[in-house]
């Protein structure tokens, strides 16, 4: 256990939590980002593009680096990195997690932002007196109820070191109530929500499979195809016959070292066409598709990267 | 990426790549704006689809995904961006419905960029980009509640989406509204051929702010990532008839003691070649270690791992341990 904890390690710009360093580190992160946040606002309109550039294209070539530098082969926690190669390597690999948490906590910023946005739309709506306020009430009503519910239970079961909360015999009114809105109610609405695509499968199947062109008559064949492929008593049917026929076909003069002369009737079995039309037909399709897509989002990417996109401004 | 692990093989097809893309970005804004783009009838039909929301008076709805802020939402506002132009210009109400807070952030700051270069900031309706939810299924309630109840005119849906894209567009469709798609998520791409009346299918989505704009930088990107297509093409090509040659090869070393066992080749052998054999069949049927392997092949060597067992055990040296611990 020693051995264990004797590794543990915190990163490079972290200090163990909870410490004296840990909390002076924290009051000067919060004031620099402070400071940062209201010089940003401070900058002039035209130098704002250059200054995000800047930090995107720094970010962005730690990734870039991270993918193009070796790392170190098999290094351990407790070993030291050989060479500038191994030490450049380790550097990145340690930097990515730094990155990855700046940028969790500029998300949970945003996501304070999104919520007021909600919240001024349906108070709004409130206020005004407007049409479907109904809603707005229901909204309001359930997010704040969650919320208190959750935190509480949340609180609730961090404090509860015996386990006690795992039977539902301790569970108190906060318990109880986070229970029936989240597992009771949301999650069940969630599934409602997902249930209904079957019956959208069925109306968008419907009109999709008018035969009104060439396209949409293949498009038809070949999904009748797939369909009875998947209906098991259908296929085992369809292909029994077909093996029967292909078994019991009496060819002239066939080659005596094939076993079932008629095996070329064996390609009419139900599943075979299925599995051709998918295997020849669909696969390099959606591979095709899969190209060219990710050709985009690398030149996207790059754009993006190196401050030529300049989004929907320009366009 | 490991070199070893991989081979140096992807990461210059890469680089290529990304090289034929600056390249044409480079060659396209010294050339101007003269390069063709097919014609996609989908990006053809938002200003028709726009023109028909403004005589309905009704709303335009867009909803970029609900992906979070990556290269494909930024393109989905890129896009949504065109489109807002054209609607702040006949004053066509918007709705831009966002599951992701960072999105919402980026979408509302370039909408309101768009009213402002349009010269009409004062249209701009802080409450048109609206960040709902970020639960997925209850992104598609309120979604779909909306086309209900504001009944939409024109509905685009465009950027990353999953299970809820049916739902969007057979909403859309029940109130007859013109709906123009496009998923990166290839599994999705069907429901909204099903649904929708115009859809983009794969890279058209990443073409559509070239293909809308014209930009000598945008339209340069899409010739060369025409070129990458042409080298993913030509190796794939190469690919197969190199691994067609490697397995050809193979199959006739392994083939060749077989049919080489006769009593005449048995006769002209060495004794080196012979080994431990005693008869021609016994020689047909001994391992040979010089006959190619599948490891062997170059097709084989360019994807797989390339390294072996003695190359991942380095000597290092231990940190020192830290002061005070141990005692």
């Amino acid at each position: 256990m020693m051995e264990l904890l004797a590794q543990v390690e915190y990163g490079p710009l972290a200090v163990k939590p909870y410490s004296t360093e840990w909390l002076i580190g924290l009051i000067v992160t919060f004031l620099l980002a402070a400071g940062a946040a209201i010089g940003l606002s401070k900058v002039p309109a035209n130098f704002r593009r250059p200054i995000v550039s800047i930090g995107t294209f720094l970010c962005g070539l730690i990734y870039v680096l991270y993918w193009l530098w070796p790392r170190p082969v098999n290094l351990k926690p407790d070993q030291v990195p050989n060479g500038m190669v191994e030490q450049v390597g380790k550097g990145l690999s340690d930097t990515l997690p730094l990155l990855a948490d700046v940028a969790n906590i500029l998300t949970s910023f945003l996501l304070g932002l999104g919520v007021y946005s909600l919240a001024r739309i349906h108070f709004g709506k409130i206020i005004k007196r407007q049409s479907d306020r109904g809603f707005s009430w229901v909204l309001i009503v359930s997010a704040t109820m969650i919320s208190v519910f959750g935190f509480v239970d949340y609180i609730l079961r961090s404090q509860d070191k015996a386990g006690k909360l795992v039977d539902r015999e301790n569970w108190g009114f906060f318990n109880v109530g986070q229970d029936i809105m989240f597992d009771g109610l949301l999650l069940q609405m969630d599934s409602v929500m997902f249930s209904l695509i079957a019956f959208f499968i069925l109306s968008a199947a419907y009109r999709a499979f008018r035969i009104r062109s060439v396209e949409s008559t293949v498009m038809m064949a070949s999904a009748l195809v797939l369909m009875l492929s998947l209906l098991s008593p259908i296929m085992f049917q369809w292909n029994t016959m077909i093996a029967q026929m292909a078994k019991g076909m009496n060819i002239p003069n066939a080659d005596p070292s094939i076993p079932y002369p008629g095996g070329f009737f064996h390609n009419l079995q139900i599943s075979d066409w299925a599995n051709w039309v998918k295997g020849n037909l669909q696969t390099p399709a959606l591979r095709a598709v899969d190209f060219g897509i990710l050709l985009g989002a690398l030149a996207m990417g790059l754009r993006l990267w190196l401050g030529l996109e300049k989004g929907g401004v320009s366009v | 990426m490991q070199w070893l692990d991989t081979g140096w093989f992807g990461m210059l097809f890469v680089i290529t790549m990304v090289a034929f893309i600056l390249y044409n970005i480079h060659r396209a804004e010294k050339r101007g704006k003269d390069l063709f783009i097919r014609r996609i009838p989908g990006l053809n039909a938002i200003d028709d689809a726009i023109g028909r929301a403004t005589e309905m008076g009704r709303p335009v709805l867009m909803v970029p995904g609900i992906g979070d802020l990556n290269a494909i939402s930024v393109q989905a506002i890129n896009i949504y961006a065109h489109v807002t132009k054209a609607a702040a210009q006949f004053g066509t109400p918007i709705r831009l419905c966002v599951a992701n807070a960072a999105v919402y952030t980026v979408a509302q700051e370039v909408i309101r960029d768009v009213y402002q270069e349009q010269g009409v900031p004062e249209k701009f309706d802080t409450d048109s980009v609206r960040f709902l939810t970020d639960r997925q299924f209850a992104f598609a309630a309120t979604v779909s509640g909306l086309i209900f109840r504001e009944r939409v005119a024109a509905a685009f849906f465009l950027g990353e989406f999953f299970a809820e894209s049916l739902i969007f567009a057979e909403s859309a469709n029940s109130i007859g509204a013109i709906q123009v798609a496009g998923s990166t998520e290839k599994s999705q791409t069907p429901f909204f051929i099903a649904a929708c009346d115009y859809v983009l299918i794969g890279d058209e989505f990443y073409a559509a702010s070239a293909y809308l704009t014209r930009q000598p930088l945008l339209v340069g990107s899409l010739v060369g990532q025409d070129w990458c297509k042409l080298l993913i093409t030509a190796s794939i090509s190469i690919g197969f008839l190199w691994l067609s040659v490697d397995r050809t090869r193979m199959v006739n070393e392994h083939r060749a003691p077989l049919e080489a066992a006769s009593p005449e080749v048995w006769a002209a052998l060495t004794d080196d070649q012979k080994g431990d054999a005693e008869s021609a069949e016994g020689w047909a049927k001994t391992d040979k270690p010089e006959l190619i392997k599948k490891s062997d092949t170059f097709v084989h060597r360019l994807f797989n791992p390339m390294y072996n067992e003695k190359q991942l055990i380095v000597e290092r040296q231990k940190k020192p341990a830290p002061a005070g611990e141990g005692q």
